[in-house]
């Protein structure tokens, strides 16, 4: 990871954000006991974000002398493959607790995939739901990890699952 | 002489024993190698149906599961750039590299024998040393903690590749981030912003996925047309040569392990990354530079890493005091078993130090043999096509995320983090200082709150404590030593003494 020499489009603002977002942590630091003392529950807290705020300085510093390199932004830092997995990563958070593990991560590996592979709805459906196989049974089965049911009646569909395994015992 | 033999030797003889070894240490493998899944979690969760056991099979299945999940958490570190466990954090800063050019095999294979004879040289030490380092880790101090802490933040310098300014602010930022919650000494709120979810804290494992498994799917995201380089397997086991050569560094390194394996509190995350940093100041010349795939860069931390679990037995079995997560954990099941670790377990029942002595051995062989055996389907991982593997590492960062504690928030946080540390890298700021503040907050923070208390808030009093503790000089002065070796000013001292 080398430091180029010139600014990448975007670069100073995340510098600002950063220096920004530390001095707001910094005065919420300095909230928690305030110099009440040394032992106080604030005071690494308020090291912490005083030293992040200094080197944040520092860097905007920095970035400010680079001379900026005039490339878009939207092409190579944020291009809109990346923004539109983005979105579908946080709408795969927001679903997943009402919908359930198993059609929201069915939903989102097919469509993932089809839009990366640009391959045919077979091909996706046929992969995407194979790794999803192999994903369930590793970590709800084998490791008997709980995810989200959702609208999948899963504990009927296990027990349905296990009682075929069991020869109707 | 011959009771401690036949004790150490107890697990060879019998087979549903030996059964038990290889099985824990096979699950351990692929336990460690999931993110999400600790090793924690599973020999705690192991405790609930082995408490009807005899002791012997009990303590068998959860040091093999110990052993091969420590080991287990180095392959997605090389595989997919997702430690599996925090132990394989530095495992992945020039593992990860390694498979990228195509020579997972190899780094694999390296890592494999390098983990068995850090595992090796930590049971040595386990069985010949155990009473004097118990000694020696006892006399530490709160200040010596502080002081430890510090050291290990400093890394930041070798961890943070071209910028030492923005090394220190993802150290800090990492530092804040572990502040999160409430106060465990004062039960004060810190950076709650008076939302409840805040106040358990942000979930580490949350964070070690987002930074490291998400930001880099989304980063490959950009090269979705680089051809798939294949992964070059043919020679798994390393050659003696490379394992001569390494030797000298590995000794150095397992040293490390079992020292810090072996301080309570401090397990094999820590240790990893201190060896990582000990190599980079000792190797003049490495082959390939550290961070683009150096063989000493994947040497190190997993040789201290399996040193470390022999290392955390120390304390553990001559003083009753946890060396790690899950040595606290096995204390508590020896108990369940009637038995007291501590200094009278060594005398009233040495057969029981002999066995587990013995289970460790036993379960470092099976580690070889599974990590040598099965790299070539593991490997394969890495030669899916993007557009598959990018889908899977995200769907598997979510219910890593998701599995630790059965929440949401968890996946937000993680998310969250991605989509940080893809900006991050854009930007040439490192993520491994991040993981390193956030590891080491709580060390830093309880020890210095407590070491100053115990001299009433007195500057001149710590002052005057560390100095007159030869073990807090040395520390605070490899401290100085260290910041000042990272800054111009070194460089400056450097010229006027030649």
């Amino acid at each position: 990871m080398q430091p180029q020499n010139n600014r990448r489009p975007g670069e100073l603002a995340f510098a600002l954000f950063l220096a920004g977002f530390s001095a707001f942590l910094l005065y919420t630091a300095y909230g928690i006991s305030g110099f009440e003392a040394l032992s106080a529950p604030g005071a690494i807290p308020m090291a912490a974000t005083a030293a992040m705020l200094i080197t944040a300085g520092l860097v905007v510093v920095q970035t400010l002398r680079k001379p900026a390199a005039g490339l878009g932004f939207w092409r190579f830092v944020l291009p809109p493959i990346v923004v539109v997995v983005m979105v579908g990563l946080l709408a795969f958070a927001a679903v997943l607790k009402p919908l359930g593990f198993l059609p929201v991560s069915a939903l989102f590996l097919v469509l993932t995939i089809k839009l990366l592979s640009r391959r045919g709805w077979g091909y996706s459906v046929a992969i995407g739901l194979g790794c999803l196989l192999v994903i369930y049974l590793t970590f709800r089965v084998g490791f008997s990890v709980l995810m989200p049911p959702g609208i999948v009646p899963e504990g009927e569909m296990l027990a349905w699952f296990r009682g075929l395994l069991g020869g109707g015992r | 002489m011959a009771e401690a033999f036949w004790a150490f030797a107890t697990v060879f003889t019998q087979l549903d024993l030996l059964g038990l070894v290889a099985l824990g240490t096979f699950a351990g493998i692929y336990i460690g190698a999931i993110p999400g899944l600790s090793v924690t979690m599973a020999v705690s969760i192991l405790i609930s149906f082995t408490f009807a056991w005899d002791v012997y099979p009990a303590i068998s299945l959860m040091i093999g599961i110990y052993m091969g999940g420590v080991y287990g958490g180095s392959r997605t570190a090389i595989l997919l750039n997702i430690p599996g466990a925090p132990s394989a954090i530095a495992t992945a800063l020039d593992g990860y590299p390694m498979a990228q050019k195509g020579d997972a095999g190899v780094a694999i294979g390296v890592t494999t024998v390098m983990s068995f004879f850090g595992g090796l040289v930590g049971i040595l030490v386990l069985a010949v040393a155990a009473p004097v380092i118990a000694d020696f880790a006892l006399r530490f101090q709160p200040r010596d903690y502080m002081l430890l802490a510090l050291l290990g933040i400093l890394l930041v310098g070798s961890l943070s590749g071209g910028s030492l300014v923005k090394g220190i602010f993802a150290g800090a930022l990492g530092i804040g981030i572990g502040s999160v919650g409430m106060d465990p000494l004062t039960f004060t709120e810190r950076f709650t912003f008076d939302f409840p979810v805040l106040r358990q804290g942000v979930s580490f494992i949350a964070v070690m996925i987002g930074l490291f498994g998400v930001s880099e799917a989304l980063m490959q995201l950009r090269h979705l047309d680089t051809p798939i380089i294949k992964q070059k397997i043919g020679r798994i086991v390393p050659s003696w040569g490379t394992i001569r050569k390494h030797l000298p560094l590995s000794l150095q390194t397992s040293s490390i392990g079992v020292i810090i394996g072996a301080l309570p509190g401090t397990g094999g995350d820590i240790a990893a990354l201190l060896a990582y940093d000990h190599a980079k100041r000792v190797t003049k010349n490495p082959e390939v530079p550290f961070g683009q795939g150096a063989m000493e860069g994947l040497i190190a931390p997993e040789t201290a890493n399996n040193a470390a679990v022999g290392g955390a037995f120390i304390p553990m079995i001559t003083l009753g005091i946890p060396g790690d997560a899950v040595t606290a954990i096995m204390i508590g099941a020896l108990f369940i078993h009637g038995l007291n670790p501590g200094p009278m377990l060594m005398i009233d029942q040495p057969d029981m130090f002999w066995f587990i002595v013995g289970a460790l051995f036993t379960a470092n062989v099976f580690m070889l043999i599974f990590g040598l055996t099965g790299v070539r389907v593991f490997t394969k991982i890495v030669e899916m096509p993007r557009a598959v593997l990018i889908p899977l590492i995200m769907l598997l960062s979510i219910v890593g995320a998701y599995a630790v504690n059965n929440s949401v928030t968890d996946v937000y946080w993680m998310l969250g983090f991605g989509v940080f540390g893809y900006f991050m890298k854009q930007y040439d700021y490192p993520l491994g200082p991040v993981v390193l503040g956030v590891i080491l907050s709580r060390l830093l923070d309880d020890n210095w709150r407590r070491a100053i208390i115990s001299v009433r808030e007195s500057v001149p009093g710590f002052m005057a404590g560390v100095l007159g503790s030869p073990l807090s000089t040395v520390l605070f002065v490899s401290v100085i030593l260290i910041f000042v070796s990272q800054t111009p000013l070194w460089g400056w001292i450097k010229r006027r003494v030649t």
